[in-house]
């Protein structure tokens, strides 16, 4: 290209043409993007978990008085669903590194299952919390507060992520990743691991302390 | 009711040591790529076989609110 | 030692084709340079709106058993115009201005990472913007621009607009700030290591995380406010088991490091000015450079020195004390720097050069002041008094403001190609320079005095002082309003100047004024820090920029 030639003083590096260079550098912007903004969701997270720890030691002892008392069974249960999750979608991009098509769908049909299961069992708690012990995200004194703003915040991450990974399966079916160029998956499964990291915490926070 | 104690236990507890057998040798072939995006990856299966690991225990009832 | 990645033939020559018709080009517009006017141009117009809230203040305060406003008014009043100034002017034009326009071109880039996020980022201000005046209309919040509950739980509706308003500027910022940090990471010219960067470059470096991570504290503490207020959710109504030392916890967490990201650029800001304007190289680079950072990270560690008389755990208040106290040492290690590269130089006092220098005077005197706020015994006396006031403006105004301004007369030329007005801005730097001391210098003795802040009336025995900073306030917004007349004039009638009137030695000033769409014609390479006034430009690949050469074919639209 005339640009290259015209560029008396910078190194030139060749062995790959424009579009591969201009790939590899914007996949760095995108990935180091998207670090970025996992971390500010951390911040996110650990800003509502310093609120909920703050709460949880000022004063009236915890649980506070009639709050519920939480199914540690169910969330035990629950929360090892969402990790597999986590292990199929490791699994699923394994097998697209390997370029085996069809085992990645596999088990990218099984982390959105998973996720849509934990989903299913966060609902079943709730439904259980109001029904049996009439828990309600305003009603229930900061057990409320913090337990539904947290595990609700959570869970609207699961809900946009199954959404991302089902779009991610439909474009990979379609064509838009090539088994060298596959950023976006790269990504989904960042995403996807970070969720299930903020669930450690919170199933530690909610269920085991 | 206490049979579906017994089935959410027996999940937790089987499919929390598999999550943590997987994640940990996922995390050992995985240990030596380098990069930012790699290392983050390594911490968040750490996590993970963490989080199994909770899961089992949890399950057994050595640790939570039982 | 991290060297840009990038290389001919990947970003570094792709140019996009120009983009065509009015609405691509100045409304949603892409490119860096147009977001950064069209955030100095929104900044600007709520400095105004702000700027009067401030002087319907003032006028209320001539009189001591009050004016023309009920309390309940003057507390909206008050609320809106530091909500206004703090999260709607310079926080936006310190990054979103400033930083959009500049750094891009300071490192030899032809856009920052992601050019479409960055439009998001602005569009999303202005929307933010009007919810907050909006809230006049519904009762605006009450409670001061840090809004504490329970008195922000009973607040009317617009308090709930506030939370609303400025979750959303929050988000505006956090992507600017993400924005920013990849494009310094990742995006300089080639041969631009860190220590070769412009100080203006670090300044945004160190901002950026800042604005990503103390923001979304700050968004959890909205949403929080939010939900209490509309759904019942107890955070923070001790009634229901919350805690109000809750909120000021979370609020300023953020708040604290939002001070420092109103005041590292203009840092940067004044870093540029004064080595140009001194034809000498700035001293102590490096030691700017870094004392940036960690002013950037103490800034986290000293939130809680706002809440001394708060009725937290008193074994907090020693270490955070010592702390706040330590931040001290970094800002008058610049300080001291900046003098050191004005000593011996030959000195041209330009408008930027100005207001820089007035911003080193009105800056120090705000920052001591907070050194002696930062000791827990006296500001158990000045808390919640006019001398808190008074530092906090001598920061924010004789400090933020004035490097704004200070930026504005330096960097006009290369966004116009024209001059402003040097004459008259020589008589507004003066008029405002004694207009806000006037103003300000006052309210340290009404503090001390025992005058508490965010009264509507109050006892006649500040009635003098008051009426001396109401006068001299007077002069300090004229001031402000001749800039911006200055400002509108010189767009299209100022002298025209060509791409260096300063005769400056950063990358921006080596391209044409205005920039072309596309910045450089040809990426150069960097080989040495711009400060060296002795040496030729440490540049490579700029013969063609100042020529009518065309630039390389623009990549076909894909």
């Amino acid at each position: 290209m005339a640009v290259a030639s015209s560029l008396l003083s910078t190194p030139v590096t060749h062995g790959h043409d424009d579009a591969d260079q201009l790939y590899i550098e914007t996949r760095e912007l995108r990935v180091q993007g998207f670090l970025l903004f996992m971390v500010s969701d951390l911040v996110l997270f650990s800003s509502f978990i310093f609120a909920y720890l703050y709460l949880r030691n000022t004063g009236q002892g915890w649980p506070p008085p009639g709050a519920p008392h939480v199914d540690i069974w169910l969330a035990a249960m629950n929360s090892v669903v969402l990790f597999g999750s986590g292990a199929t979608m490791h699994f699923a991009l394994e097998n697209w590194k390997h370029r085996n098509f069809m085992k990645f769908a596999s088990w990218m049909v099984a982390t959105i299952v998973l996720g849509l299961l934990f989903l299913g069992g966060q609902g079943v708690e709730y439904v259980s919390l109001y029904t049996k012990d009439h828990a309600s995200w305003g009603g229930s004194g900061i057990f409320g507060a913090s337990f539904f703003t947290l595990t609700g915040m959570h869970g609207f991450h699961v809900f946009v992520g199954v959404i991302y990974l089902t779009v991610l399966l439909l474009q990979a079916t379609a064509g838009t990743y090539t088994f060298s160029k596959y950023t976006g998956l790269t990504l989904g499964t960042l995403y996807w691991h970070f969720v299930d990291v903020i669930w450690v915490v919170l199933f530690s926070i909610f269920y085991l302390l | 009711m206490d049979h579906t104690i017994v089935v959410e236990r027996t999940i937790a507890i089987v499919f929390g040591i598999v999550v943590l057998v997987t994640a940990l040798v996922a995390l050992k072939n995985d240990w030596k790529t380098p990069g930012l995006e790699n290392h983050i990856f390594k911490l968040m299966l750490a996590l993970l076989a963490l989080g199994g690991l909770l899961g089992t225990l949890a399950g057994i009832g050595i640790i939570g609110k039982a | 030692m991290a060297v840009a990645a990038v290389h001919a033939g990947g970003i570094a020559d792709h140019i996009h084709p120009e983009p065509e018709g009015f609405i691509r080009k100045y409304v949603f517009s892409i490119d860096h340079k147009i977001i950064g006017i069209q955030y100095l141009v929104t900044t600007f117009m709520f400095l105004v709106l702000g700027g009067m809230l401030a002087e319907l203040i003032r006028v209320q305060l001539m009189n001591a058993n009050g004016g023309f406003m009920t309390p309940d008014t003057y507390n909206e009043v008050y609320s809106i115009h530091g909500s206004t100034m703090v999260w709607l002017v310079i926080i936006p034009m310190l990054t979103g201005a400033f930083g959009n326009f500049v750094f891009p071109l300071q490192i030899g880039a032809r856009d920052v990472a992601f050019p479409w996020l960055n439009m998001l980022s602005f569009w999303l201000f202005p929307p933010a913007g009007l919810m907050l005046y909006g809230s006049f209309l519904m009762g605006a919040p009450a409670a001061g621009w840090t809004e504490y509950p329970p008195m922000s739980l009973q607040g009317q509706a617009g308090t709930s607009m506030w939370c609303a308003a400025i979750f959303l500027v929050g988000v505006s910022s956090t992507l600017t700030g993400i924005n920013f940090l990849v494009t310094l990471l990742k995006m300089r010219a080639p041969g631009m290591t860190y220590t070769r960067m412009p100080l203006f470059c670090w300044a945004q470096f160190v901002t950026a995380p800042l604005l990503m991570i103390a923001t979304t504290a700050l968004g959890a503490a909205l949403a929080a406010l939010f939900v209490e207020r509309q759904f019942g959710v107890p955070f923070f109504d001790p009634t229901k088991g919350g805690s109000p030392l809750l909120w000021q916890h979370m609020f300023w967490f953020y708040s604290h490091p939002a001070v420092y990201i109103m005041i590292l650029p203009v840092f940067g800001i004044v870093s540029e000015v004064f080595p140009t304007f001194a034809r000498k190289p700035i001293f102590g680079y490096k030691m700017i450079a870094f004392s940036s950072c960690s002013i950037a990270i103490l800034g986290f560690m000293v939130w809680a020195h706002h809440m001394f008389t708060s009725g937290m755990a008193p074994f907090l208040q020693l270490p955070f004390m010592v702390l706040t106290m330590l931040i001290a040492i970094p800002t008058g290690i610049k300080i001291f720097s900046w003098v050191a590269t004005l000593w011996g130089g030959k000195i041209h006092f330009s408008t930027a050069m100005l207001f820089a220098v007035g911003f080193i005077a009105t800056f120090t005197l705000g920052g001591i002041t907070g050194v002696f706020l930062a000791a827990v015994p006296f500001d158990l006396h000045a808390h919640g008094t006019y001398f808190i006031v008074a530092h906090l403006h001598y920061v924010l105004v004789g400090g933020s403001l004035m490097g704004v301004f200070s930026g504005l007369y330096f960097w006009f030329p290369k966004m116009t190609g024209r001059l402003m007005s040097e004459k008259l801005g020589k008589w507004t730097f003066w008029l405002f320079f004694i207009g806000f001391n006037g103003t300000f210098l006052p309210m340290h003795n009404m503090g001390l005095l025992g005058m508490p802040r965010r009264v509507a009336e109050y006892d006649p025995q500040f009635q003098t002082l008051n009426r001396i900073a109401s006068s001299f306030s007077f002069l300090m917004t004229f001031a402000i309003l001749l800039i911006i007349i200055n400002a509108l004039y010189s767009i299209k009638n100022g002298k025209k100047c060509g791409h260096n009137p300063w005769n400056a030695r950063t990358l921006e000033w080596q391209i044409p004024s205005p920039p072309h769409y596309y910045n450089f014609k040809h990426i150069p390479s960097v080989f040495a820090n711009p400060y060296d006034f002795n040496e030729p430009l440490p540049y490579r690949g700029l013969e063609d920029e100042l020529t009518d050469a065309p630039p390389p074919v623009p990549a076909a639209a894909h």
